[in-house]
C-alpha cells in the first residue's frame, strides 16, 4: 500500500488519503546518546549517499551542518553548566513538523508531501530548486544540491516505515538512544525518562516538542530544556512569521489586489474607453469630410 | 515645427525603445513565472513557459537583465523623471485626465506625472526586487545566523512584485487600451506633433531634445 | 589478563556485556566503552535507565562515556592505583565492605608469612636486592604455611598478620588527600565518588567495573588491574549478577586469541609452555600442577594432566604414543637465555631482539607492527634488519611498506640499505570467511561468510595451511634440526590445504579415542563421540581435546557456537542457548559467591545461582552441582587457595599486590617514595630507540587512545570512517593552548624523547590542567588511526613515534598511556 498523503504542496486541491493512520515519531534521547554515529553512516548507507570530503577543524563534529548528501549530523557541544562541564550530543536532523515550513513555503505542487503517518518527503523530481523551503524551515534542515539543483533531507526513511521496518539510524543506533514508534508511545518512553532525569538532578529535562510547528515527528530529550540553544535548537520554533505572512495574508491581499486592478481597468475602459486621439481630431484648418465626431 | 501639425516627432530614440522593450519582455516574463510561484492556480504558466524547473532556473537570470534595463532607463531617464509644478498641478487634476476629460488636464512635459510615478515605482521594484531575490537566488549559501535575511527577501521581494505589477496592470492598460497612440510611439518612436501637443504640450515647448522631421502633409 | 587469573583463577571478564544491565553502580575506568564498545554500552545505558544505575566515569579526559555519566573525576594518565588504593581505603575506613563476603570468598583470612615486608619509605617489597636493582627472592611474598601444608588462617581476620589486616595497613596510605595530591583530583571529588562506588558493599546491591586498554597499558598494569579486583572483592560484587570485573577486549577475538596459546609462553587452555629443564611429561605437569593451600578446595588445575595429555593427542595424533609420553617428546621447550632466565618472546621483546639481529624473518597475521607496537622507529629499524618479512594483511599497511622511502627517512634510511625481502599476502577478511569470535563476555560465537573474499584473497587457516605443508615437505625432504613437532602434526584435515573451521572446532572441543570409562568401569564417552564436560578427558590418551577449555562448545549435538536462542529463563539477560560460553557455558564466573554460605543469594531479585537442598540451579555453577554450600570447596575452585586473593601469593614480578608508581616518565617524583618512584620491577631496554625523557625537558603528560569512528590502522581505507574523522587531531587544554598561543585547528607538533608527530589542534576543556603535588601540570592526548597508507589525509601521524618501549613486568603490556612530551605550534 503506498502511503497515505495528508498534505501536498502548492496544491489546490485537498490531500487524497482516507485511511486514519497513526502518526510515526522518532525518539531522540539526547541523555544516552553517546555521540558514536553509527547513525550517520547508517543514513548514508541506506540512502546510497556517497562520503563527504571532511577535514580535521578541531572538533569531533563530522561536518559544521547538514548537507545535501548528509542528513544525520550528531552536533557535539561543550557546556559548562555552573562548574560542570558537560558534552551535549544532538541528531540534528529534519523534524518532520506536524506543520512544516518547508511544505507550506514550496511553489512546486506535489516537491513536498506529508504523509498521513506525519513523514514530511521531498518528491525531487517534483522539485524546482526554489530554495522556498529552506527559508520555510524553522531549523534550517533542507539543503541544496548545486549539481541536481534539487533539495534534500532526511525521509524518516520513509522507504523503510512503509514496509514496517524502522529508520536506518534507528536500526544502528546502538545504545537505543534512537527509538522510533507511534507518537504516543514514544512520548511515553520520553516522558518516563524526562521524570527519571528530573529526579536524578536534571530539574529543568523536558521533551522537546515544539508546539509552534504542531509537534514534531521527532521528538527529542533534552536535560536542558530551558536552553536549547545549547543543543543548537530554536526556542519555540514556528514557521517563520515573514512565511507565514507571505503564505497566508499577502498572497490573498496582492490575490486580490491584482484581481482588483484588472476589474478596476476593466469598468474603466467600458466606462470612459479610450482617450481621444489627436490625430484623428479634425484640424480646423483641413477638415476632413468624412472623419466620425466622437460621442 | 510645421503650420499644420503633421510633422512627425521623435519621442523615444533607438536606444530608448530597445531599453524599454527589454524592459518590458524580461519584466513580462518574470511577472508571469513570478506568479506561477506565487500562487498554485498560476502554476500552470510554469508548465506553459517551459515546466516548473525551467522557470525557476530562468527567473533569476531574466531578472538581471530586467535590472539592467531599469538600470539603463534611470540612466536615460532620470533627470527627465523629476517632479515639476506643472505635475504636481497635473496630479491635482487627475480625475480629469481618469475621466478622459483631456482638455481639463493641465499641460504635462514629456512624461506626464503618471508616466514617471510608474517610472520611480519600477526603479525602487526593481532595486528591491533584485535585492531580496538575490538572497533568495542565493538561499543556500545565507547563513543559518543571517536568516533573518531570508526571511525579509520573501517578504519584499512579493510586496515589491506586487507594487510594481499594479503601476504594470496600469501602466500595459493605458499604452495598449487607453491612450491612442502610445503603443505605436514605444514601438516605432515617433509620434505626430499633434499628439506630442495633445499629451505632452510642455514638452513640444521646451523640447531641447526633441527632433522634428517635416514628413509633409498626411493627405 | 595476567591479572585477572592470579587473583581469581580465569583471565577474563567475570560476568558479560548482557549482564551489565544489572548493575547499580558502573565504574568506567581505565577504558572508554561508549567510544571503544558502543554496542556493549548499550547494557549500561539499560542499567541507567531501568534500574537507574549510576554511572561513574574516571578518567584522564572527559570522554563519551563521561559524557554519559552521572560522575565524572579527572585524574593523571598512569595513577589510577592510587585512585583504586583510594578507593580500598575508604571502603575499609568507613566500614564500607561486605565483611561476611570478605570473610567467605577472599583470602582476607589467610595469614601472611613473616617474612613477608614492605618498606614503604623506599617503595619495595622484602625481597629487593637493592644492588643488583632487582627482585632477587619473592620467596616471602607467600602465604604462613602450617606443617599439613595449609595456609594458616584467622576466620575472625584480626590476626595482626592476616591479609586484611596487611591489607589495611599497606592502603591506609591512600587518603582522599594522598590521591587527589598524586591524582590531581580534589580531595573532595574523590570522596564523593567513594562514597557512590563503594555504595555496592550491602547484599543488596552490586556495582561493576568496566576497564580496557586504559588499564592495560601500564608499566604497571597488572597491579592495577589487581587493586581494582581488591576493590570489588571487598565490596562483594565479584561473581554476582550485575557486578564483577570486566575487561573489555580491544578486538573482536582477542579473547579467543589468548584462550588459544596467543600469547608466548601458554599453550591453548593456558597450559604453559614447556620450559627447557621439564625434560618428562611427568616433570612438566608436576611443575604445572599447583598444590591445593586449603583443605576441601577444589584446586581444579589438579587435573592439568588430563588436559595436557588430550592436547597432545591433538597436536601429534597418531605419533602421540605412549612410549613418547603421548607426543611430549617431540614438542618443543622454551629455551634459558644466557643469564639463565626463559625466553621472553613477547611483542617488545620479539622487536628488540629483530633491532640487535636475533631475527631472520618474521609473520605478521593481521599486525602493523610499525603502527601498533610502541616506538615505531624502534619496529622500522628493527624489520630493516630482516632477511624476510611475511605480512598477511587486508589492505597494503605500513609494516608491508616499511621499506618507503618516507617511513625508512624516520630512522634515516633509505630503501637501498635495506635487503628485507617482503612477502605480502592477502588474506580475507572477517566478513569474507566463517569461523567463530571469542568475545570479552567468552562466548564463543560462530560467524558465517557475508561475501567472498576479492581476488587472490585467502582466508587464514588456508594461509597458514600452504605453508606448513611446505614447509613440512621442505622438512620430509631435506631434513632439519629438529623436525620431529612438524613431521609429527596432526594434520587430519579432508581438505589438507584448506581446512574446515568446523573440523577444527571439533578439534578444539575433543573427542573420545577409545571408550571413556568412569570409576566404576561404566562408559561414560563411547569412541568417536564429542566430549561434553572438562572431567571426560583422560590422561591415558584416550581423549584428544585441543583447548580443554572450549569443550562442550561442539558436542554430539552440533556446534553450540551457532545457538542463537534468546530464551531468557533468569530475566537477567543471560540466554544460557545463545552460542557457548566458556567454561562449560557458564555466563557469570565465580557465581558461587552471588550466594551466602547457606547458598542463599544475597539478593533475592538477581540470583546468580542458589542452592535447593539437593543441588545448584541457576547459571551453570562454578562449583560442584551437587556438593552443599558448607562442603567448602572454595569459590575460586581455579585457585589452590578456593578463595580470591587480595593477596597474590608468588604470581607477580613487582608485589603481592598493588602499590602506586608513577608512569616511567612522570612529571613528578612517585610522592610517596621517590626513590622508587616507577615500578622497580621493570626491565628498561636498551636499544639507541629506547630513550626517556625528563620533566624538565617534556613537561607534559601524554595518554594515546582511540576513537569510535575507527578501527586501529585498518579503517582509515573505509571511506565513510574516514569521513567520521578525516585527520589526526590532538586534544589540548584550553589554558595550554593559550600559554602557546595555539588556536582551534592549527597546525601542532608533539615531542617525545622517541620521536615527534604533527596534528591538527583541538583545543578543549574536556582536559583541564592539574596540581600534582603542588605543581602545575598539563595533560594532552591523541588518537592512534593514521599513518601513512590509507584514504584521506595520511601524512606519516604514527602515534607510536612518539610512544615509549617499557613494559609490565608481568603482561609485558607497552606504557601507551601516560609518557612525556613537549608541545609547538608549527
Amino acid at each position: 500500500m503506498s502511503l497515505e498523503l495528508l498534505r501536498i504542496s502548492a496544491s489546490g486541491s485537498p490531500a487524497p488519503g482516507v485511511r486514519s493512520v497513526p502518526a510515526v515519531t522518532k525518539l531522540v534521547d539526547t541523555t544516552t546518546c553517546i555521540g558514536c554515529k553509527a547513525c550517520e553512516v547508517a543514513c548514508q548507507e541506506w540512502n546510497d549517499l556517497p562520503p563527504e570530503p571532511t577535514t580535521q577543524t578541531g572538533t569531533y563534529q563530522t561536518l559544521p551542518d547538514l548537507t545535501a548528501n548528509f542528513w544525520n549530523l550528531i552536533t557535539f557541544n561543550e557546556h559548562d553548566d555552573s562548574g560542570t562541564l558537560r558534552w551535549l550530543m544532538r541528531k540534528d536532523q529534519c523534524m518532520h513538523c506536524s506543520e512544516p515550513g518547508c511544505l507550506i513555503a514550496c511553489p512546486a505542487p506535489g516537491a513536498i508531501v506529508q504523509y498521513a503517518n506525519g513523514i514530511v518527503d521531498f518528491q525531487q523530481d517534483h522539485c524546482i530548486g526554489c530554495g522556498y523551503c529552506v527559508t520555510g524551515c524553522p531549523f534550517d534542515v533542507p539543503k541544496f544540491n548545486p549539481r541536481t539543483r534539487r533539495v534534500y533531507k532526511c525521509t524518516l526513511c520513509v522507504d523503510r516505515v512503509s514496509v514496517g521496518l524502522q529508520p536506518a539510524c534507528v536500526k544502528a543506533c546502538p545504545t537505543s538512544c534512537l527509538q522510533f514508534g507511534t507518537k504516543e508511545a514514544m512520548l511515553e518512553i520520553a516522558n518516563r525518562r524526562v521524570e527519571q532525569l528530573k529526579a536524578s538532578g536534571f530539574a529543568r529535562a523536558a521533551v522537546y516538542d515544539p508546539p509552534g510547528v504542531g509537534g514534531t515527528g521527532v521528538v527529542t530529550v533534552l536535560a536542558f530544556a530551558d536552553q536549547p540553544e545549547l543543543y543548537g535548537l530554536p526556542r519555540d520554533p514556528t514557521v517563520p512569521m515573514a512565511v507565514s505572512f507571505w503564505k497566508g495574508p499577502l498572497k490573498w491581499i496582492g490575490n486580490l489586489a491584482m484581481l482588483g486592478g484588472l476589474a478596476v481597468a476593466a469598468i474603466h475602459y467600458v466606462r470612459f474607453g479610450r482617450k481621444e486621439d489627436p490625430d484623428q481630431i479634425p484640424n480646423p484648418k483641413d477638415q476632413i469630410p468624412n472623419s466620425t465626431t466622437r460621442l | 515645427m510645421t503650420e499644420q501639425g503633421h510633422g512627425r516627432i521623435v519621442r523615444y530614440t533607438f536606444r530608448e525603445r530597445a531599453v524599454h522593450l527589454a524592459a518590458a519582455l524580461s519584466y513580462v516574463y518574470l511577472l508571469l513565472t513570478g506568479l506561477a510561484f506565487w500562487t498554485p492556480a498560476m502554476y500552470w504558466l510554469a508548465i506553459v513557459l517551459g515546466g516548473g524547473y525551467l522557470s525557476r532556473v530562468l527567473h533569476p537570470w531574466v531578472g538581471i537583465v530586467f535590472s539592467v534595463a531599469v538600470a539603463l532607463m534611470y540612466a536615460m531617464w532620470r533627470r527627465d523623471m523629476r517632479t515639476t509644478d506643472a505635475d504636481r498641478a497635473w496630479r491635482r487634476s487627475i480625475v480629469h485626465y481618469i475621466r478622459n476629460e483631456d482638455a481639463k488636464v493641465p499641460p504635462a512635459g514629456r512624461f506626464n506625472f503618471g508616466q514617471k510615478q510608474l517610472f520611480w515605482i519600477m526603479v525602487g521594484g526593481a532595486v528591491a526586487l533584485l535585492l531580496s531575490g538575490i538572497v533568495m537566488w542565493l538561499v543556500a549559501s545565507v547563513p543559518r545566523e543571517l536568516r533573518g535575511l531570508r526571511y525579509a527577501a520573501v517578504v519584499v521581494h512579493a510586496v515589491a512584485a506586487l507594487l510594481t505589477s499594479a503601476g504594470f496592470i496600469v501602466h500595459l492598460y493605458m499604452g495598449l487600451l487607453v491612450v491612442p497612440g502610445g503603443l505605436s510611439a514605444i514601438l516605432h518612436g515617433e509620434v505626430s506633433e499633434r499628439w506630442a501637443r495633445h499629451h505632452h504640450p510642455l514638452w513640444l515647448e521646451e523640447k531641447p531634445t526633441v527632433t522634428i522631421k517635416d514628413v509633409g502633409s498626411r493627405t | 589478563m595476567a591479572s585477572l587469573a592470579a587473583t581469581f583463577g580465569r583471565g577474563a571478564m567475570t560476568n558479560g556485556w548482557t549482564d551489565i544491565r544489572n548493575a547499580d553502580v558502573v565504574l568506567a575506568m581505565g577504558g572508554n566503552p561508549a567510544e571503544n564498545h558502543p554496542v556493549g554500552f548499550r547494557f549500561v545505558m539499560e542499567a541507567k535507565r531501568n534500574r537507574n544505575a549510576t554511572l561513574v566515569c574516571v578518567d584522564p579526559r572527559f570522554n563519551r562515556t563521561a559524557a554519559v555519566a552521572d560522575r565524572f573525576v579527572q585524574i593523571r594518565a598512569g595513577t589510577d592505583i592510587a585512585f583504586l588504593g583510594g578507593l580500598i581505603n575508604y571502603a575499609l575506613t568507613h566500614n564500607r565492605f561486605h565483611q561476611e563476603y570478605v570473610r567467605l570468598f577472599t583470602n582476607a583470612p589467610l595469614l601472611v608469612s613473616e617474612r613477608y615486608a614492605f618498606d614503604s619509605a623506599r617503595g619495595v617489597f622484602s625481597g629487593w636486592d637493592a644492588e643488583r636493582r632487582a627482585y632477587t627472592d619473592i620467596s616471602s611474598w607467600t602465604y604462613d604455611i602450617g606443617p599439613d601444608g595449609y595456609a594458616r588462617t584467622d576466620p575472625t581476620l584480626q590476626h595482626p598478620r592476616s591479609v586484611f589486616q596487611v591489607m589495611r595497613q599497606f592502603y591506609a596510605r591512600y587518603t582522599p588527600e594522598e590521591v587527589s595530591r598524586i591524582c590531581g583530583c580534589s580531595a573532595d571529588d574523590f570522596v564523593k565518588v567513594a562514597d557512590v562506588i563503594t555504595s555496592t558493599y550491602t547484599p543488596d546491591r552490586a556495582g561493576t567495573i568496566m576497564y580496557a586498554l586504559g588499564w592495560t597499558h601500564h608499566s604497571h598494569s597488572v597491579q592495577l588491574i589487581h587493586a581494582a579486583a581488591m576493590l570489588q572483592l571487598l565490596l562483594g560484587n565479584i561473581g554476582r549478577p550485575g557486578g564483577g570485573l570486566n575487561a573489555l577486549r580491544g578486538h573482536a577475538n582477542i579473547q579467543g586469541g589468548t584462550d588459544c596459546g596467543m600469547a608466548y609462553h601458554n599453550l591453548p587452555g593456558y597450559i604453559p609452555v614447556p620450559k627447557v629443564g621439564d625434560e618428562t611429561l611427568n616433570a612438566f605437569v608436576t611443575a604445572a600442577t599447583p598444590r591445593a593451600l586449603r583443605p576441601n578446595s577444589t584446586n581444579f588445575w589438579s587435573n592439568t594432566d588430563r588436559f595436557v595429555v588430550s592436547q597432545l593427542k591433538a597436536f601429534y595424533g597418531a605419533a602421540a604414543t605412549r612410549q613418547n609420553e603421548f607426543g611430549y617428546r617431540l614438542h618443543p621447550r622454551l629455551p634459558q637465555s644466557d643469564g639463565g632466565a626463559y625466553e621472553n618472546w613477547s611483542w617488545a621483546y620479539i622487536f628488540d631482539a629483530m633491532h640487535d639481529g636475533g631475527l631472520e624473518g618474521f609473520f605478521s597475521f593481521g599486525m602493523n607492527p610499525v603502527s601498533n607496537g610502541p616506538n615505531s622507529r624502534k619496529a622500522i629499524a628493527g624489520l630493516s634488519k630482516l632477511k624476510w618479512l611475511v605480512v598477511a594483511e587486508n589492505f597494503e599497511q605500513e609494516t608491508a611498506a616499511f621499506w618507503r622511502d618516507d617511513i625508512l627517512s624516520l630512522v634515516d634510511l633509505t630503501p637501498e640499505d635495506v635487503q628485507t625481502e617482503v612477502f605480502m599476502l592477502p588474506a580475507a577478511n572477517f566478513a569474507e570467511k566463517d569461523g567463530s569470535f571469542v568475545n570479552s563476555a567468552r562466548w564463543i560465537q560462530w560467524k558465517w561468510k557475508a561475501v567472498d573474499p576479492p581476488g587472490d584473497a585467502k582466508p587464514d587457516q588456508e594461509i597458514v595451511a600452504r605453508i606448513f605443508l611446505k614447509v613440512r615437505e621442505l622438512y620430509e625432504q631435506e631434513g632439519g634440526t629438529f623436525p620431529d613437532p612438524i613431521r609429527g602434526l596432526n594434520w587430519w584435515y579432508s581438505n589438507p590445504t584448506s581446512p574446515s573451521l568446523e573440523e577444527v572446532s571439533r578439534e578444539i572441543n575433543g573427542w573420545a579415542l577409545e571408550d571413556v570409562r568412569d570409576a566404576s568401569g561404566a562408559v561414560v564417552v563411547g569412541r568417536g563421540r564429542q566430549l561434553s564436560r572438562f572431567l571426560d578427558t583422560r590422561a591415558d590418551g584416550s581423549t584428544l581435546s585441543g583447548n580443554w577449555l572450549y569443550i562442550g562448545m561442539f558436542t554430539d549435538q552440533g556446534n553450540l557456537a551457532q545457538r542463537r536462542s534468546t530464551a531468557d529463563p533468569s530475566g537477567l539477560g543471560r540466554y544460557p542457548e545463545w552460542t557457548f560460553s566458556w567454561p562449560a557455558n557458564r555466563r557469570i564466573l565465580y557465581n558461587r559467591c552471588s550466594a551466602d554460605g547457606d547458598g542463599r543469594p544475597w539478593d533475592a531479585t538477581r540470583v546468580g545461582i542458589a542452592w535447593n537442598g539437593e543441588r545448584w540451579v541457576g547459571d551453570t555453577p562454578d562449583y560442584t552441582v551437587d556438593s552443599a554450600p558448607g562442603a567448602d570447596l572454595g569459590a575460586f575452585i581455579m585457585l589452590p587457595e578456593g578463595v580470591a586473593r587480595l593477596f597474590v601469593p608468588g604470581q607477580f614480578a613487582d608485589g603481592p599486590w598493588s602499590e602506586h608508581y608513577e608512569p616511567v616518565e612522570s612529571p613528578v617524583a612517585n610522592p610517596l617514595h621517590p626513590e622508587h618512584s616507577s615500578n622497580p620491577a621493570v626491565r628498561p631496554f636498551g636499544s639507541p630507540f629506547d630513550t626517556l625523557g625528563t620533566a624538565e625537558e617534556y613537561p607534559i603528560v601524554c595518554t594515546t587512545y582511540r576513537l569510535t569512528e575507527h578501527f586501529h590502522y585498518w579503517t582509515k581505507n573505509n571511506p565513510y570512517a574516514v569521513q567520521l574523522q578525516p585527520e589526526f587531531f590532538v586534544e589540548i587544554p584550553e589554558e595550554l593552548a593559550r600559554e602557546k598561543g595555539i588556536a582551534n585547528g592549527d597546525q601542532v607538533r608533539v615531542t617525545s624523547a622517541r620521536g615527534s608527530i604533527e596534528g591538527k589542534a583541538m583545543v578543549t576543556r574536556r582536559i583541564k590542567p592539574m596540581q600534582i603535588d603542588g605543581r602545575q601540570v598539563y595533560q594532552i592526548g591523541f588518537p592512534i588511526h593514521w599513518g601513512f597508507l590509507g584514504r584521506g589525509a595520511q601524512r606519516g601521524s604514527l602515534a607510536n613515534l612518539v610512544t615509549p618501549t617499557v613494559v609490565d613486568p608481568n603482561s609485558f603490556a607497552p606504557e601507551y598511556k601516560g609518557f612525556l612530551v613537549r608541545l609547538e605550534k608549527v
